[in-house]
């Protein structure tokens, strides 16, 4: 495991209206909702997206008594894949305990988790400018139920309890709320590349819990921190930490004290506000649990999970690093299958991959085409083709985006590049016999006649219309560079 | 450790019961009777020894990730909640 950099307590400092610095410190909780086919510990189906209330349940989830849970083996072997993605140290022998709190989303009055004996030691995450943070631990856990709100009563749906969750827990090695946003971006694509979850934040399948303090440069102590509890995208834990970090310093330099407490965000108003006081640690009244026998992995397990892990997002900065702008490259690293394509591609020809790479942001990551991006990619020939046709300009670079559009649409995404490009009639001529003839032909023509004696005068410009004239009488098929080339040399 | 009417109240709280005083008062000396009885385990030295999560020594007790069908239905158990609304259990409005 690497050593995680210094962070640069210079650049993290927050300047205050009366002239103070102060230095936020943030640390993250993160629960990512595993995709196995089953809940953690009952045999019903753990996909509850779009289902009816209650419709995955089982006594399991219904805490009723004498139910005994079994743990889901695949479970364990997600959250060994979730730690490798961490570069974390997995512990081959884990255990689990129940944590005991009265709410109507958890039916059995405590919740199955590992407190003492995480299946995830120490690891890191690597940000995309190259800060480390650094990972506490990270515990298997079973989720509770969805409780929505209603005028003067509560509902409760099932179909979420008892669905494994990998709860990372991360170091507070946070300093501001740009940082925090871009360590829970990383974890997003780190578990979507790992594949343990479908990682749909809309549906809650990544919530984050974000600790918040802030000290005045040069204290020896960290300030008391405050908790945001269940943020669910990106833009909401950076909006919550710059408020809540601005709402910090305000308070002490009023002279006030920031309580220690869980506070809640509203996206609309853009604020925190406090909720129920938290609960002291030992009243969660944590005890071993006797239905869950320890858990003991072979070295041979977490070899096996090793090889199921796909290339990272840090393997994908090394390949492309100096080829892609970083922009692009970000951007795109948030689809992972399309960074496979890209490696595909790189395979052959890393010139190629740049310009797949340009193709894939300028052209679907437009907002109205970035969903074709859940559809079928294209094949690595179909790009490879692409790739070459445009390198001997067989194809413009507008004629190459409508050729890989078309790779996307149903009737055509099984044909090969060439056919596409011949029935889009975007193949641009390049015989330079075949262009001349055009090129002449246009030139006989009477109502040109004027414009070529221009040109010859000195009206550099009226080439311009020359060139429309051959592209038009070759229906858009003739290479405009070409063209201009062999007019020059005629009018000459 | 000591057991008095306040700890009672507090884990009654923890665990939303309701306690009469009465009840309240009989807690307090079984509690306290109990703790004195486990207490004698004080008296053992378990430095260095590891916490026993499982008597019968069994590990890796899982299974497959594969979806079997329930007994109980959900109106099964649905049937066994106080309210029902919209195939939701409805309880007291919380945070």
């Amino acid at each position: 495991m690497g050593q995680p950099s210094i962070v640069s307590q210079m650049s993290e400092k927050v300047n205050s209206r009366s002239g103070k610095s102060y230095l936020p410190t943030i640390g993250i909780e993160c629960h990512v909702q595993l995709s196995t086919k089953t809940k953690l510990f009952s045999e019903v189906d753990n996909d509850a997206r779009g289902k009816s209330p209650n419709s995955c349940v089982s006594p399991v989830d219904y805490g009723l008594p004498g139910m005994l849970p079994r743990l889901n083996k695949e479970a364990a072997y997600y959250a060994v894949r979730a730690g490798l993605a961490l570069n974390a140290k997995i512990n081959l022998e884990s255990r689990f305990d129940r944590k005991h709190y009265f709410y109507p989303d958890l039916p059995k009055g405590y919740q199955i988790t590992q407190m003492f004996h995480p299946i995830i030691g120490e690891g890191f995450v690597e940000l995309p400018d190259g800060t480390k943070i650094r990972i506490e631990h990270a515990h298997l856990e079973e989720d509770a139920g969805k409780l929505s709100h209603e005028n003067g009563y509560s509902l409760v749906d099932l179909n979420r309890a008892g669905t494994p969750l990998v709860e990372i827990v991360s170091q507070p090695d946070i300093h501001s709320a740009e940082h925090a946003r871009d360590y829970c971006k990383e974890l997003w694509r780190l578990m979507t590349y790992a594949e343990v979850t479908f990682g749909d934040l809309y549906n809650g399948n990544m919530r984050f819990d974000v600790n918040i303090s802030v000290a005045e440069e040069g204290a020896t102590e960290l300030g008391t921190r405050a908790e945001v509890k269940n943020l669910n995208s990106f833009r909401s834990v950076e909006r919550a930490a710059k408020y809540e970090i601005e709402r910090q310093i305000k308070l002490i330099e009023n002279g006030e004290a920031v309580k220690q407490e869980t506070r809640g965000w509203s996206d609309a108003s853009g604020e925190t506000t406090a909720q129920r006081s938290k609960e002291m640690a030992q009243d969660y009244r944590y005890m071993p649990e006797p239905d869950v026998p320890p858990v003991r992995l072979s070295k041979e397990v977490v070899e096996v999970e090793r090889a199921k892990l796909p290339k990272m997002p840090a393997d994908y900065r090394e390949l492309f690093g100096g080829l892609i702008a970083t922009d692009t490259l970000e951007v795109l690293l948030d689809y992972p299958l399309l960074m496979q394509k890209l490696a595909e591609v790189a395979d052959n020809s890393g010139t190629g991959a740049v310009k797949i790479a340009n193709l894939f942001s300028s052209v679907l990551l437009a907002e109205e085409n970035a969903s074709l991006l859940n559809d079928e990619l294209p094949s690595r020939e179909q790009l490879l083709k692409l790739v070459e046709m445009l390198e001997e300009n067989q194809l413009s670079s507008t004629g190459g985006k409508e050729v890989f559009l078309k790779f996307f649409d149903p009737e055509m995404h099984y044909k090969n590049t060439e056919t596409i490009a011949k029935e889009l009639g975007v193949v641009q001529e390049n015989d330079l016999a075949a262009l001349e003839a055009i090129v002449d032909s246009m030139l006989a023509k009477p109502e040109t006649k004027k414009a070529q004696d221009d040109y010859r005068a000195g009206q550099e410009k009226v080439l311009g219309f020359l060139v429309g004239q051959v592209m038009k009488e070759s229906r858009g098929k003739a290479n405009p560079s070409s063209v201009q080339e062999i007019l020059r040399k005629k009018l000459q | 450790m000591e057991i008095n009417q306040e700890t009672v109240a507090h884990l009654a709280e923890l665990s939303n019961f309701s306690l009469s005083e009465e009840e309240g008062k009989r807690l307090e000396s079984d509690l306290a009777g109990i703790i004195d009885y486990i207490s004698q385990l004080d008296e053992l030295n378990t430095e260095g020894i590891e916490p026993t999560y499982q008597v019968f020594e069994m590990e890796n007790v899982w299974r497959p990730d594969q979806i079997e069908p329930q007994e109980a239905d959900r109106e099964e158990l649905l049937s066994l909640t106080k309210e029902v609304r919209n195939n939701q259990i409805k309880v007291p409005k919380v945070l």
